[in-house]
């Protein structure tokens, strides 16, 4: 039983460093095309997923922070696409 | 003697004059002098302030509405009808400010207590920890992941329609979460996977979903993969599965596992000049065959396949790209949801639910909702065991405010 435990345990982090180097790994093989979205674009794209785009003018910058921080607990935004939204938002 | 009057006269102006000057040269100097003290208060505050400490927002949200409407049960040719008119009640009521605390680039709180006619409760309270790009770890009091609609749509100010769809499975619980989205070329990954304590069997085979008594030590696992094709981010598939024993500690039912699997889609398109939203979600409850109590007498046992579906489809229609103000805020919404619970338990039914409505958004975040819903329920219980429930018919109407904070 105790054998059984120490290989689940193992298991569990084997397959999270896996899916940590995958992570890693996928950030660097994203298109050209998703790389060179606009702030603008993804705000689109990803808002009206669940909502309506929000207006810009709703919060200030640093609440725009929190919300995109917030938001991507909620929809699994990629860092990239959080941090360019609220770039975009913040700017107007 | 006349000149010499005008010249004292004269100077006396001159020293008047001079006196005068160097006073308001002095009191333009303090003013200088309090003006740059002032200044550099404000700038050593500035210095002083340090980010992470004083981000503090409320957002949130708020519903109210009314709803009228009839209920006519039916047992054995039998009909009783029950009327509707009221203000509050779970679907047209809730006040629920979120509290968000940006302690840092790397830690959010975040704390939602909600009022409705159930009383005063909390929907979540937790703190995420966003550990490198990609991964987020959470703990705390949260939304178990499964399925998209109770983490993503339920919200009053997102629902396009006034009620939830019936037979939704998932809870809020206390547990602990990593998270994340990821790219992949043109397409996107996301994983939302967690340990929660896990629902509550209870004695005649349904589970208890609030989540907050812990009834043994073992703990239920939960998770969803999304997995989002288009680079465009339009469509988006999940599957969700979540296992962990369900019974009470000690108790005959402690092996009892339930496991469940949910498929879900979400879409978004422009189709001139409409926007076109789809979501679906359909749910599987699979929980081990036991003998559970006889309700109707605790000393006896009765089996059944403890199989239980669920699901819903909802189209909406939105004419975003026409010129016209009022038309192009208007939203019109269908949705068919399904609910079918165990035959031959004492709970068994197989439910239909129609809701259509119109949406006027006022703002992106503010929305007048007129909603119908008909329901038709067939009892499927073991009559051996419980007597049946018949036939159940509803149809209200809602009409629904609702804003984010």
């Amino acid at each position: 039983m105790q054998t059984l435990t120490k290989k689940s345990i193992l298991g569990i982090l084997i397959t999270g460093v896996a899916i940590l180097l995958f992570i890693s790994i996928s950030g660097c093989f994203t298109s050209k095309e998703v790389a060179a979205k606009s702030g603008a674009q993804l705000w689109v794209e990803n808002c009206q997923r669940c909502h309506n785009t929000p207006s810009p003018d709703a919060f200030s910058g640093e609440q725009w922070k929190t919300i995109g921080m917030h938001m991507q607990t909620r929809a699994q935004l990629t860092d990239v696409e959080r941090d360019k939204i609220v770039a975009f938002l913040s700017s107007k | 003697m006349k000149s010499i009057k005008t010249a004292i006269a004269i100077a006396a102006a001159g020293v008047l004059m001079f006196n005068t000057t160097r006073t308001q040269a002095q009191q333009t100097s303090a003013a200088d002098s309090a003006l740059l003290d002032r200044v550099s208060a404000l700038e050593q505050q500035v210095a002083n302030t340090k980010p992470g400490e004083d981000h503090l927002m409320v957002a949130g949200l708020t519903t109210i509405g009314y709803v009228t409407g009839k209920s006519t049960n039916t047992i054995g040719g039998v009909s009783t009808t029950t009327r509707t008119s009221t203000f509050g009640n779970s679907d047209t009521y809730e006040f629920s400010p979120m509290f968000l605390w940006r302690h840092s680039d790397k830690f959010l709180m975040e704390f939602e207590p909600s009022f409705n006619n159930d009383g005063l409760g909390v929907n979540w309270a937790d703190v995420s920890y966003f550990a490198a790009p990609g991964l987020i770890l959470r703990a705390g009091y949260m939304v178990v992941p499964f399925g998209i609609y109770n983490k993503r749509l339920a919200a009053g100010w997102i629902d396009k329609l006034a009620t939830d769809p019936i037979g939704i499975p998932g809870s809020t619980d206390y547990g602990f979460e990593a998270m994340g989205g990821f790219p992949l070329g043109s397409t996107k990954w996301s994983y939302d996977v967690g340990v929660f304590n896990g629902q509550q069997l209870l004695p005649d085979g349904e589970l208890q979903t609030a989540g907050i008594t812990d009834n043994n030590i073992n703990k239920t696992f939960s998770g969803r993969l999304g997995f989002l094709p288009f680079s465009n981010s339009s469509l988006e598939v999940g599957v969700s599965a979540l296992t962990g024993k369900v019974g009470d500690e000690g108790s005959v039912y402690a092996n009892t596992r339930t496991n469940m699997y949910a498929f879900d889609l979400s879409t978004v398109q422009k189709l001139n000049p409409f926007t076109v939203n789809i979501k679906a979600q359909y749910n599987i409850v699979n929980t081990d065959r036991e003998n559970y109590l006889n309700p109707s007498d605790s000393t006896q046992t009765y089996s059944y396949n403890n199989h239980s579906t669920s699901g819903f489809g909802i189209i909406s229609l939105r004419p975003s790209y026409v010129d016209d103000k009022f038309w192009k805020n208007v939203e019109a919404s269908f949705r068919w949801a399904d609910y079918i619970t165990p035959a031959n338990s004492a709970w068994g039914s197989n439910t239909t639910q129609v809701t259509e409505g119109v949406a006027y958004w006022i703002s992106w975040r503010t929305v007048v909702k007129l909603t119908h819903e008909a329901q038709n329920g067939n009892s499927t219980v073991n009559q051996m065991i419980a007597p049946t429930t018949g036939n159940t018919k509803t149809d209200y109407w809602f009409l629904q405010f609702s804003i984010q904070l």
